[in-house]
C-alpha cells in the first residue's frame, strides 16, 4: 500500500512539473511541411508528446519541464525547419486533451 | 507556342513576385529528400541532404529522350532557397538550382560526352487548397539547347487532418527544347501523406508519368 501511495505521489508530482505549449506557425500549409516540424521538435530532449493541427496552423507540445521548452529554442528549431513562429503560449490543457477536442469535430 | 513559353514564364515570374507568389524540393535542416521520376521521355533519381533550412547538396542521375535525341546525365547539384514568405495560410518560395555534371548526348548513332553547368529558377505558392509552380532550367552543354520550362497549378479536393492522405489535382505543362515539338500537358493526381509525396499522371499524348518524393 505504501508503495502504491508513493507511486501515486510520484506520478502526481511528475505530472505537475509538466508544461504544455501551443505554437502558432506560419507557412505550415501541408502535411509534408508539418512532418518536418514534428521531426525537428522531436529532437528536443524534454518533449514528451506533440499534436499537429494543420487546419488551424498550430502545434501543441507537452514537455517534462516545469516551465516548458524555452521559447527561443522552439523558435530556432521551427526556423531551421523553414517556417516562422507567430505566437507561443503556455496552456492548461495537455496534448491528449487538445487532440481529443479537435478529433471530435 | 514553345518559343513563347520562356517569355510567358518570365512574365509570370515578374507578375507573381510582387504578389508574394511563390513550396518545395527540400525539407528541414539535416533531412534527406529523395525523388524518383519515371516516364517514357524522362526518368531521374536524385537525393539531397539539407545542410541548413536553405541549402541542400545532392546527386542526380537522369535520362531523357525525344525527337531522335537520347540524353543521359550524372550531376552534382546545389539547391538554395533564395526566399520564402511564410504567411499564416500560405507559403511562397523562390529556389535556385545550380547543377554541374557530365551528359552523354546521342543522336543518329553519334555520341557526345559533354560537361555542363545548369542553373534553374523555381517559384511556387501553396495554401491548404491551392498550388502553383513555375520553373525554368537553362541546359546548354556545348552549344546544344535543352532548356526546360515547366508550370504546375492545381487544387486539393478537400482539406485533411495531419494523419490523413490529402489528394490533389495538378495540371502540369512542360517543354524541353529539342526533345519535344509540342508542349506536354499532364493532368496529375497528387497524394501527400506526411513525408511521402506521390504523383501519377497521363499526358494528353497518352504517356504515363510517376513521381515519388520521400524525406527522412
Amino acid at each position: 500500500m505504501k508503495k502504491l501511495t508513493c507511486l501515486f505521489l510520484l506520478f502526481v508530482s511528475l505530472h505537475s512539473l509538466a508544461a504544455t505549449q501551443r505554437v502558432e506557425i506560419m507557412g505550415m500549409v501541408c502535411a509534408f511541411c508539418a512532418q518536418g516540424i514534428e521531426k525537428s521538435l522531436q529532437t528536443i530532449d524534454d518533449v514528451d508528446d506533440i499534436y499537429i493541427n494543420i487546419d488551424n496552423y498550430f502545434v501543441v507540445i507537452d514537455s517534462t519541464s516545469e516551465k516548458g521548452i524555452p521559447d527561443e529554442m522552439i523558435k530556432n528549431i521551427i526556423v531551421d525547419a523553414g517556417y516562422d513562429v507567430k505566437k507561443i503560449e503556455l496552456i492548461d490543457e495537455s496534448v491528449k486533451n487538445v487532440r481529443a477536442q479537435y478529433e471530435k469535430k | 507556342m514553345r518559343n513563347l513559353l520562356p517569355t510567358f514564364f518570365y512574365l509570370g515570374f515578374v507578375c507573381t513576385f510582387p504578389l508574394q507568389v511563390l513550396s518545395a524540393p527540400m525539407s528541414y535542416k539535416g533531412s534527406n529528400t529523395t525523388m524518383i521520376d519515371f516516364s517514357k521521355h524522362y526518368s531521374k533519381i536524385d537525393s539531397g541532404y539539407a545542410l541548413t533550412a536553405k541549402d541542400t547538396l545532392g546527386l542526380k542521375l537522369f535520362r531523357a529522350k525525344g525527337e531522335g535525341y537520347e540524353l543521359q546525365g550524372e550531376e552534382f547539384y546545389y539547391l538554395r532557397r533564395l526566399g520564402r514568405i511564410n504567411d499564416i495560410k500560405s507559403q511562397s518560395n523562390l529556389w535556385l538550382f545550380l547543377s554541374t555534371g557530365m551528359i552523354d548526348i546521342k543522336k543518329n548513332n553519334a555520341s557526345d560526352d559533354e560537361f555542363y553547368l545548369s542553373p534553374a529558377l523555381q517559384a511556387d505558392y501553396e495554401t491548404r487548397r491551392i498550388y502553383v509552380m513555375g520553373s525554368y532550367q537553362l541546359m546548354r552543354p556545348a552549344g546544344y539547347n535543352f532548356d526546360t520550362s515547366k508550370m504546375k497549378a492545381g487544387f486539393s479536393f478537400y482539406k485533411t487532418s495531419y494523419e490523413e492522405t490529402q489528394p490533389w489535382f495538378i495540371l502540369e505543362l512542360s517543354h524541353t527544347n529539342r526533345l519535344s515539338e509540342k508542349l506536354e500537358v499532364i493532368p496529375t493526381l497528387r497524394l501527400i501523406n506526411k513525408a511521402l509525396y506521390f504523383e501519377a499522371g497521363i499526358s494528353t499524348e497518352g504517356d504515363p508519368k510517376l513521381h515519388l518524393m520521400y524525406t527522412f
